[in-house]
């Protein structure tokens, strides 16, 4: 550890820790825009000057003053001195971050910043989490002299979702050296010189794209643009930053498990972000589950339970739909229904659920439904894995708790339904294509219920389907491939009379005679962590929003 | 009358030179032999430190010293000769590229053999396609006669030499930029620390010395270190005690360009004043000197107040300029500053490689308000305010007189010290292309300011009467001295 002296605190910090970092942990703001903690640092932007201190050349011994030249504090690593270096004989750096000089300096630098740059925020996307207008503000001239004619590089279509407004970039590189270190694809880099430096893929002669910046990862880039520069079409002219509630999440795009933020307003989720997890996603996420999330503002979204009548599906009332299945479920026989749980449900959905088909429907017959394994898509300083399903982990070992750990996947699973009478489902899978085995034994069920969020193949099979809830309408913990259990969060509400999905089973579990009250999913948490070996500090109180690791 | 002093260029109009055989008969290779029979690499090192040998490139960094940074426990280390002479109104590396490449092959040898360094890369400016081949042909010879290649005359010395052409950028000429292009990436200065004595090609340690430097190297070794250090002054800087002897010795290769009867590449000892040079050049073409660049474009300018001014490291230090890469530019009567200021932050504006902030921005800012300037457009409006002070009543208030503020002079001069600051000597850029900038644009507009305020008031440019167009010294700090004090004595 070593002692600096920041402004006028006394603050300890672990050896190499750049001034940046150093200041930030104890609330000081020093403003930069090219250095990123997930990537290299050129101090480029010269926005973090600090000012450090040391000996005076020249002066009698111990004499400490201000250095001649302002240092960048991203690139400035503190380091515990030798005994002779110390400063004031305790001080293993002292650093200014408010003093006049790096006062001017920023000002200096911000106003450079802004000569070329529109001014153009009242059309701007990143407008409200700008840091060139946060810093401006904050450090910034109150005018510009600036009176010549301003650069005005053309708008560029980057890739399929991300546009460069050339005239608001700072040319700090963070994509280019995003593209380079951690997604490894390099598509972008600078072109011309000087003040006519422009971020740019590979083009011919003609100016057309040679290499578009389509990696899975190539949404990132509009996250660390500090500035309005790198745009996402996806949000394009959607909303204002300000105006969206945001809430810490989990991405149910694959097994990784993905640190999120959902930005949602009430008529809907808008974007997704990644949020820093040292273990697990760093700061990125990719594109399949910042993009994959418009499934939840479909309009076809399942928001009442739906009835087989005369082979066509039609809508009708919970009261209805829970009694028809109660009369279906307690006419057969425990051995004939199999309950099918969900990898794409949280671990509260499934812990109820299996404890639905032990205490009240009598039944060891639990299988597991998901996505189909996908591509694995490896990056220098990312994975995207192949199970397409965010809780593959925690529904084999919630599913099978309190059954031996026996939970029928695959064939195994299709061999029992085939001969099943009643089948429940939960499927939150809406995209999963069916084989023609898996067809023909849900063909053959006599009564299948199927719990879902989209029309699919499944529902189509179904006999009564039940509208479930997506990752952003509920609570819950999702467990990612690496034994990591973390949070999701309600952000929305459900479409029409669609209910949280342990809420359907809980509701049918009381109505066949079960006794089960939980009132909320923090409560389930409980359960699971007394009766699933492993999980025993998985409670929502612990997990909060750095998430637990289960013990291997 | 000041006489030439030819030992770089002694040869160099020997027909043939380029080739061994005749370099040969000229001492050629006889130093290098001398050096590995009878010093040791540290010697040899010794031997530049005590010479008092400065880098020739600009920085006018101690050669010795630079060594003396190279760790020499890591390998491979890296010798990195800059051949990209980029600086306007420098041309004195070309020549020896293009008539004596041997010499440098030379000077690289006894360099290699004092660093324990085993490769050399000779950076070399694009344009200087004569001076390539030259070089190239050398290289070859040297390698057919044994002395590169492996096991160098029976030494058991490995030394390589690579040559690789820029392509143009005269941010390449900087020697992390240079470092970064050779590496082929982006010709970007790199952040310091880490100096390239420490991490540089490839990040290991690596020497970087500009051609002339290297070509010093040879006669040094020859000659002996008394020899060299008898030529130029000799300073005490008197802010040590004891004083530090502050060396200028050797020779430099001045060339001398602008209104000169003669102008070109002249061989002379350090530490002649302009009105010396001028004369050694042919004399003055022209009534009477306006101003002189003493280092190249990016030096700040004398005035005639300062013909006296010696030419060497330290004394053009002292008077606030430096001697840079030796190019220097005379302007008589008729060359109006501001027309020359735009010349060069034109330069400048298109040759900023765009890394950091206040130079991307910065420098073509500069321009556009020179060029407004000088275009007549410089904001006419000049703005008069009250000057507060004592009034005729005695209270302190409005004295009625009034005071004359050209609004693009103050914004140019803040401009440009944003990028560096000339008074501190302090810049928020990455390499010193900044203060490159900031230094002729303050120095112009402050020492010729009649000039810059005759082309706003007028809306044209203006070419004032050299006295007028020049400020005094005693009225414009911009001749004071920068941070070193001014006791400084012959020793």
């Amino acid at each position: 550890m070593a002692l600096i002296k920041l402004n006028d605190l006394e603050i300890e910090v672990e050896d190499g820790t750049n001034i940046v970092e150093a200041a930030r942990e104890h609330g000081i703001e020093v403003p930069h825009y090219c250095y990123h903690p997930g990537l290299t640092r050129p101090a480029n932007c010269r926005m973090c000057l600090v000012e450090p201190y040391g000996p005076i050349p020249g002066a009698p011994p111990g004499t400490i003053g201000p250095a001649r030249q302002l240092a960048t504090g991203c690139t400035t690593t503190v380091r515990t001195a030798p005994p002779e270096r110390k400063l004031e004989d305790k001080y293993d750096a002292i650093v200014q971050t408010d003093s006049p000089r790096v006062k001017k300096a920023r000002e200096d630098v911000l106003e450079f910043l802004l000569v070329h740059h529109p001014l153009d925020c009242p059309v701007c996307d990143q407008a409200g989490e700008c840091d060139l207008q946060d810093y401006s503000y904050r450090h910034g001239h109150d005018k510009s002299r600036y009176i010549e004619i301003k650069n005005v590089p053309p708008k560029k279509d980057l890739g399929p979702d991300v546009l460069l407004y050339s005239t608001r970039c700072v040319v700090c590189t963070r994509c280019i050296r995003f593209a380079e270190e951690v997604s490894g694809t390099g598509e972008l880099g600078l072109v011309h010189r000087g003040s006519h430096d422009e971020i740019d893929i590979p083009r011919s002669h003609e100016g057309t794209p040679i290499q578009l910046l389509d990696n899975k990862l190539a949404g990132n880039v509009v996250d660390i643009c500090p500035v309005g520069a790198l745009i996402s079409k996806d949000f394009l002219f959607k909303s204002r930053p300000w105006f969206m509630e945001k809430a810490n999440s989990v991405c149910s795009g694959c097994s990784v498990g993905c640190n999120i933020t959902v930005e949602y307003k009430a008529d809907g989720v808008y974007r997704l972000k990644p949020r820093f997890h040292e273990d697990i996603n760093q700061h990125w996420m990719c594109d399949d589950g910042r993009l994959g999330y418009h499934y939840v503002n479909s309009d076809d979204r399942l928001q009442l339970p739906l009835k087989r009548v005369d082979d066509a599906l039609t809508p009708t009332h919970w009261a209805d739909a829970l009694t028809v299945i109660q009369e279906q479920l307690s006419e057969v026989e425990a051995e004939d229904i199999v309950v099918i749980g969900s990898a794409q449900a949280t671990n509260e959905d499934n812990y109820v659920l299996q404890q639905f088909a032990h205490d009240v429907l009598q039944t060891t017959q639990l299988g597991l439904f998901g996505q189909l394994p996908g591509e694995e898509h490896k990056f220098p300083q990312f994975t995207i894995e192949a199970d397409k399903n965010p809780n593959t982990a925690g529904a084999r070992t919630i599913l099978g708790a309190a059954n031996g750990n026996v939970v029928l996947e695959g064939d195994a699973l299709w061999e029992k339904v085939s001969g099943a009478k009643v089948v429940y489902l939960v499927s939150g899978a809406p995209e999963r294509p069916l084989g023609d085995a898996e067809k023909a034994a849900l063909e053959r069920v006599e009564f299948l219920i199927v719990q879902d969020i989209l029309p699919s193949e499944v529902t189509q099979l179904a006999d009564m389907v039940l509208p479930g809830t997506t990752f952003a309408e509920k609570d819950g913990t999702f467990t990612n491939s690496t034994g990591w259990v973390q949070r999701i969060r309600k952000t929305i509400d459900p479409p029409g009379e669609a209910r949280v999905d342990w809420e359907i089973t809980q509701q049918l579990a009381n109505q066949l005679g079960g006794e089960m009250n939980y009132r909320f999913a923090g409560e389930i948490s409980l359960a699971i962590a007394e009766n699933v070996q492993g999980y025993a500090d998985a409670t929502h109180q612990n997990i909060r929003d750095a998430g637990i690791k289960l013990a291997e | 009358m000041v006489e030439e002093r030819r030992i770089l260029y002694e040869h160099l109009d020997v027909p043939d030179i380029n080739t061994f055989d005749v370099f040969r008969q000229y001492d050629g290779y006889t130093r290098f032999e001398k050096a590995i029979a009878e010093y040791q690499p540290e010697e040899i090192a010794q031997m530049v430190l005590d010479s008092g040998l400065k880098g020739r490139g600009g920085a006018g960094f101690s050669t010795g010293e630079k060594w003396s940074f190279v760790p020499r426990d890591i390998e491979p280390r890296y010798l990195c000769c800059n051949a990209d002479e980029s600086e306007p109104g420098t041309f004195s590396n070309r020549y020896v590229l293009e008539k004596n490449p041997h010499l440098l092959i030379e000077g690289i040898l006894i360099c290699c053999y004092a660093m324990g360094i085993e490769t050399t890369y000779v950076y070399i400016r694009g344009e200087f396609t004569l001076g390539k081949k030259m070089l190239d042909a050398a290289i070859k010879e040297a390698y057919e006669k044994g002395y590169l290649g492996k096991d160098v005359r029976g030494t058991g010395l490995n030394i390589d030499i690579y040559t690789h052409p820029g392509a143009g950028a005269y941010i390449c000429g900087e020697e992390t930029g240079l470092i970064e292009s050779l590496e082929g990436k982006r010709g970007q200065p790199r952040n310091k620390p880490p100096f390239p004595a420490v991490q540089g090609v490839f990040m290991k340690p690596t020497v970087v010395q500009n051609v002339e430097t290297l070509c010093n190297l040879p006669f040094i070794v020859g000659n002996g270190v008394e020899w060299y250090t008898e030529m130029g002054p000799t300073y005490a800087d008197t802010r040590f005690d004891p004083p530090k002897p502050d060396a200028n010795t050797g020779t430099k290769l001045y060339c001398i360009s602008g209104d000169v009867n003669e102008p070109g590449v002249y061989e002379l000892d350090l530490g002649l004043t302009c009105t010396e040079l001028i004369e050694v050049a042919g004399g003055l073409r022209g009534e009477e000197v306006k101003a002189v660049i003493p280092g190249g474009s990016s030096a700040p300018i004398l005035t005639h107040y300062e013909l006296d001014t010696r030419l060497d490291f330290t004394s053009l230090t002292l008077a606030k300029s430096m001697l840079g890469s030796g190019g220097i530019i005379v302007m008589n009567e008729t060359r109006n500053i501001v027309d020359c200021l735009l010349n060069i932050m034109k330069f400048y504006a298109h040759e900023s490689c765009g890394q950091c902030t206040p130079c991307r921005w910065g420098t073509p800012w500069v321009r556009d308000i020179v060029q407004r300037i000088a275009d007549g457009n410089g904001r006419k409006d000049t703005i008069t305010r009250p000057k507060f002070g004592v009034a005729e009543n005695g209270r302190w208030g409005d004295t009625g007189e009034t005071e004359e503020i050209y609004e693009d002079l103050d914004l140019l001069e803040s401009v440009a010290n944003n990028i560096a600051n000339v008074d501190t000597m302090t810049w928020n850029t990455i390499c010193v292309f900044g203060i490159a900038v900031s230094w002729p644009a303050v120095s112009y507009m402050r020492k010729f300011r009649p000039e810059f305020e005759a082309a706003i008031r007028e809306g044209k440019l203006v070419t004032l009467p050299v006295a007028e167009a020049t400020v005094p010294p005693e009225e414009n700090y911009a001749y004071q001295q920068r941070f070193i004090p001014k006791e400084f004595a012959d020793l």
